[in-house]
């Protein structure tokens, strides 16, 4: 079991209180690829969120391999962040200052790693996400794929126990979503990544191994 | 806190940022650095200025007057001052009071009178110790021998733009002028030379020779006053030390900035209103940098997101935002340094500027650049440190999407 959810709670307090996440339980097994799928404001990004340790919790309780996560400090949240997950937003959420090269070593610059390792680690993984050839182009020289390719990219480069995608595809070309689709099914199979991917594409279904059904902020059926 | 990530985050953001913000960013340090240093060099100038007018009209370096008890200066020793190494020169004055007289036609009306500070100069030994012969606007300095002969400050003598035109004779050069002594003694002298200083008080002067003075008071060999001039300004406690060994035990030796009184009193006000002036402009520089990190803290708001989702600190990200002010403030003191020393000092050095107290340059010393740096660097820390801290305290999804 790599994460385990019980009875979580997410009330967005405001002028009118939004119950985004009523009370979830769930269960993901390392090694499992699982969408979240629900009509728009069913509260996928919103549980996304308190998974990934982007966001606290009302209640409830968060557990990552054995580790109730939801207790963690500011800065102990941000070091699991950067030693343990890894995340693809739907608009990329790159820096328009840094290169794809840059980009993807940030993460390993963070952690302590020497200039020779970060580079050959980085330039390794843009190669395997087909991006060898535009390792030194900044976001605004990328077409959206290839700019989704290198959040993917980052988001792999530290080894994450756990990769969080939200609509990853949302805003690309059909042709490029394939591509971004399959890589995700194949890091699955071949390395055993874990992912929890947001979409609302019926047709994503068949890259995954499980659908998890939200609505109004509670699990429909496993 | 990762501080090699958070250098490699502000460089890139300098080397790939807006290039027109960056020009305006550093332009702004400039002026707020150039503004810093200005405004304290030229009141140091002014300052400088003021003492320098005192030691090269009024004071010389060091001056030895009599005891309170004593009318004159009576010593054999005056004459060996000369020979202590180091002292350029040293004057003997005697100091009287005086009523002058002018009668333009000579026919007992319209009679024109003052009174002025009167004193004796020994033509050659004063030459040594101020520049009172460098003064002269009319005519010409005294000679050892001249005995019927005076020479009266502008303000005395009128005709060149004093500010007691008022009360002056409105005399020329040959014109004769009537001296009544304080004991009484009155005497027909002629305007010999005419000399303007930057000091009202000095232009308010009249001399004449010692050796006339003295068959006026029937004294020999004293003095009212002796001014004591050296190679160096600031070395003056061990001069006055060697001079009292000469044999001066109760005679009153004080150098030339204890003597300034009121002066220094307006040179401290002048050192107020720079530090005032340098406070404000600091806090003005911090403000600006306030600003400039505000305003890139709102356009990053979303890349903060970012940093923080993947994990960096909120001191790393803090702490980039701060090299860049930091590095603003540097470039800020590098370029305006260099135009404060290679252009802005030059051209006041070649083109100082008439002030009434004198001839003001700037004044550029390592104190005013080292204070200078100081608080430009503390304002960049202070202004870049605040905006990024509140930009690094949002929580994660509103920096992401608002
Ligand atoms: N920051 C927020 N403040 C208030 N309400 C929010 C916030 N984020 C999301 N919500 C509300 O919570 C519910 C779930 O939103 P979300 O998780 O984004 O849905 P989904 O991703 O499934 O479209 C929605 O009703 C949405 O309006
Ligand atoms: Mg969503």
């Amino acid at each position: 079991m790599i994460i385990e959810v019980k009875n979580l709670k997410k009330t967005y307090l405001g002028r009118i209180p939004t119950n985004a996440l009523k009370d979830v339980n769930l269960v993901v097994k390392k090694g499992e690829f699982v969408a979240l799928m629900g009509r728009s404001g069913s509260g996928k990004s919103t549980l996304l969120h308190q998974l990934g340790l982007l966001d606290s919790p009302t209640s409830g309780e968060i557990i990552i391999e054995g580790q109730s996560i939801v207790l963690f400090s500011e800065k102990e949240k941000a070091r699991f962040r950067l030693e343990k997950l890894g995340y693809v937003f739907q608009d990329y959420a790159l820096l328009p200052e840094l290169t794809a090269l840059e980009s993807v070593y940030l993460p390993l610059m963070l952690l302590g790693f020497n200039k020779g390792e970060y580079i050959a680690k980085a330039t390794s993984i843009l190669e395997k996400v087909g991006l060898g050839d535009r390792l030194h182009h900044l976001p605004k020289e990328m077409s959206g794929g290839e700019q989704q390719r290198v959040a993917i990219a980052r988001a792999l480069v530290n080894k994450p126990l756990i990769l969080f995608a939200d609509e990853p595809t949302a805003n690309l070309d059909t042709e490029s979503s394939v591509v971004i689709l399959k890589l995700f099914r194949e890091l699955n199979k071949k390395i055993g990544q874990t992912i929890i991917m947001v979409t609302h594409e019926p047709d994503d279904k068949k890259y995954v191994d499980r659908v998890i059904y939200l609505k109004d902020g509670i699990i429909q059926s496993k | 806190m990762n501080v090699k990530t958070a250098f490699f985050l502000a460089f890139n953001s300098i080397k790939r940022g807006n290039k027109g913000t960056l020009l305006m960013t550093i332009l702004i340090m400039t002026l707020a650095y150039v503004n810093l240093v200005f405004v304290s060099s030229i009141f140091g100038g002014i300052v400088e200025a003021i003492n320098q007018q005192a030691i090269d009209y009024q004071y010389a370096n060091i001056v030895i007057e009599p005891s309170p008890d004593d009318r004159y200066i009576d010593n054999k020793a005056m004459g060996m001052i000369k020979s202590i190494p180091g002292v350029v020169g040293s004057s003997a004055h005697y100091i009287d009071k005086s009523v002058i007289e002018y009668d333009a036609f000579n026919d007992g009306k319209d009679i024109k009178r003052g009174q002025w500070a009167l004193k004796s100069i020994n033509p050659i030994d004063e030459k040594n110790v101020t520049k009172i012969h460098d003064a002269i606007i009319e005519g010409s300095y005294l000679e050892e021998r001249d005995t019927n002969k005076i020479l009266i400050g502008k303000e005395v003598s009128g005709g060149h733009g004093g500010n007691l035109e008022y009360l002056s004779l409105g005399v020329s050069v040959g014109d004769k002028i009537n001296v009544t002594f304080a004991n009484g003694i009155r005497r027909l002298y002629e305007v010999k030379g005419i000399f303007s200083t930057k000091s009202t008080a000095m232009d308010q002067t009249v001399f004449i020779t010692e050796k006339e003075m003295e068959s006026v008071l029937k004294v020999r060999n004293q003095a009212s006053e002796i001014l004591v001039k050296t190679q160096v300004v600031g070395g003056e406690d061990w001069y006055i030390e060697e001079i009292r060994s000469l044999g001066f035990k109760k005679e009153d030796i004080k150098k030339w900035s204890e003597l300034m009184g009121f002066t220094s009193g307006a040179s401290s006000s002048f050192d107020m209103i720079s530090i005032i002036l340098g406070v404000i402009g600091t806090v003005v520089a911090g403000i600006t940098i306030f600003i400039i990190i505000f305003v890139s803290v709102v356009n990053k708001r979303k890349q903060i997101g970012i940093l923080k989702a993947i994990g960096m600190t909120r001191g790393t990200i803090v702490l980039h935002f701060v090299i860049q002010a930091l590095f603003y403030g540097l470039v800020g003191i590098i370029i305006g340094a260099a135009t404060i020393l290679f252009i802005i000092r030059p051209y006041f050095l070649s083109n100082p500027l008439d002030f009434p107290v004198g001839w003001v340059s700037l004044k550029v010393t390592f104190d005013v650049i080292k204070t200078s740096n100081l608080s430009l660097m503390a304002a960049a820390l202070i202004g870049g440190f605040f905006p990024a801290y509140r930009g690094a305290k949002e929580s994660i999804l509103t920096s992401l999407w608002g």
